[in-house]
This record gives C-alpha cells, sequence and structure tokens, in this order.
C-alpha cells in the first residue's frame, strides 16, 4: 500500500518567504518574477508610503499602564500591529526612527488619518498575500 | 478609495487564477467590487446620523 507523497518544503522556499516579507517585491525578485515583483511589491511600498503621507498611525504593543499581555487594552492593539508588521522592513525602519508611532493629537485631527491608518495596516495584509504568493511558487507549488 | 481598490486589485489578481488574461479580468472585477460596495455603503451610510 503507497502512503500518499509529500513532497519536502525546500529550504529556499522559506527564505524566499522570510525575504519577500523582509522587503516587499524581493521575493519575486529573487524569484526573477519580474512583473510581479513590480505589481505586488509596488503596490505594498505605495500603499505603505501614502498611508503614512496621509498621517496615519503604525501599531504596536503598548505596555503602558498595564501589567500583564493578557488585560484587554494590550490584547487589543495586537490585531492591528500584526497587520502593521507584515510590512516587513519599512515598518521596522519607521519603529526605529520612530516615526508614525506616537498618539499625537494634532496628527489624529488630520482628516486623512483614517484613511492613512488604513492603508498601512492593508500594505502589511498585503504583503503577507505576496509573500506566500513567493513562497509557493518557491515550493513549487504553483508557477 | 479608488487608489485603495486599484492596490488591492493588483495584488488580488496577480495572486489568484492560472493564465494572465484571468488574472486581468479578475483584478477589474474586484476593483469594480471594491469601488460598487464602498459606494453603496457610503450612500447608505450617509442617511444613518
Amino acid at each position: 500500500m503507497d502512503a500518499e507523497r509529500v513532497e519536502p518544503t525546500p529550504s529556499t522556499a522559506w527564505l524566499i518567504g522570510l525575504a519577500a516579507w523582509f522587503l516587499p517585491g524581493s521575493g519575486h525578485l529573487l524569484l526573477r518574477k519580474w512583473g510581479r515583483a513590480a505589481l505586488m511589491g509596488g503596490a505594498v511600498w505605495v500603499c505603505f508610503l501614502v498611508g503614512l503621507a496621509m498621517g496615519g498611525h503604525l501599531f504596536y504593543v503598548n505596555m503602558e499602564g498595564a501589567t500583564s499581555f493578557l488585560q484587554w487594552p494590550v490584547v487589543i492593539q495586537i490585531p492591528p500591529m500584526a497587520a502593521d508588521v507584515g510590512s516587513g522592513i519599512p515598518y521596522i525602519v519607521c519603529w526605529l526612527l520612530d516615526f508614525g508611532f506616537r498618539d499625537d493629537p494634532a496628527q489624529a485631527a488630520r482628516a486623512t488619518y483614517e484613511y492613512g491608518t488604513t492603508f498601512l495596516l492593508i500594505a502589511g495584509l498585503l504583503n503577507y498575500l505576496t509573500m506566500l504568493d513567493a513562497f509557493d511558487i518557491a515550493a513549487g507549488r504553483k508557477s | 478609495m479608488a487608489l485603495f481598490a486599484a492596490l488591492a486589485a493588483i495584488v488580488f489578481g496577480a495572486i489568484s487564477k492560472e493564465t494572465p488574461r484571468e488574472r486581468w479580468i479578475y483584478g477589474v472585477k474586484v476593483f469594480a467590487e471594491f469601488m460598487v460596495i464602498g459606494l453603496v455603503l457610503g450612500w447608505l451610510l450617509r442617511f444613518i446620523p
């Protein structure tokens, strides 16, 4: 009786997936999928930069005033942070420069603040899709 | 909203379907759906105080 053969995932697929997350578009560039890299990576970059230009807010888990991770004000920050982290290096650079993370009332008063925040969240989520696409191509699951 | 719809449609179109033609059609469909649903919701919310 033959068991169903499961092809192991090549280690390069994991590296390409990691690269695709870290630098949007780079996964497809490594796979020499130039068109996809330009379209998908470009969409993520444009989405992120437009979000920042609109004065959007980036999320991180702020433990100020909380005593544990399980408190609601902390827990509620995890999903948007997970979405923002998906952007990879742009998120990390903004975090290092402390740009877009502050709870600034003047920034929040901008008419485009909510739109910008949504663009930043969507940039991260789109990059997760881009990363999975690059991973699947590298693993030979799609062309 | 149009920019948002276009960016999302590009990624959705690129990751789905098999042929470039099917991807184009799906991307345009996703873009149209985002726009139509956005406009309909916008008008509906206008009447909610």
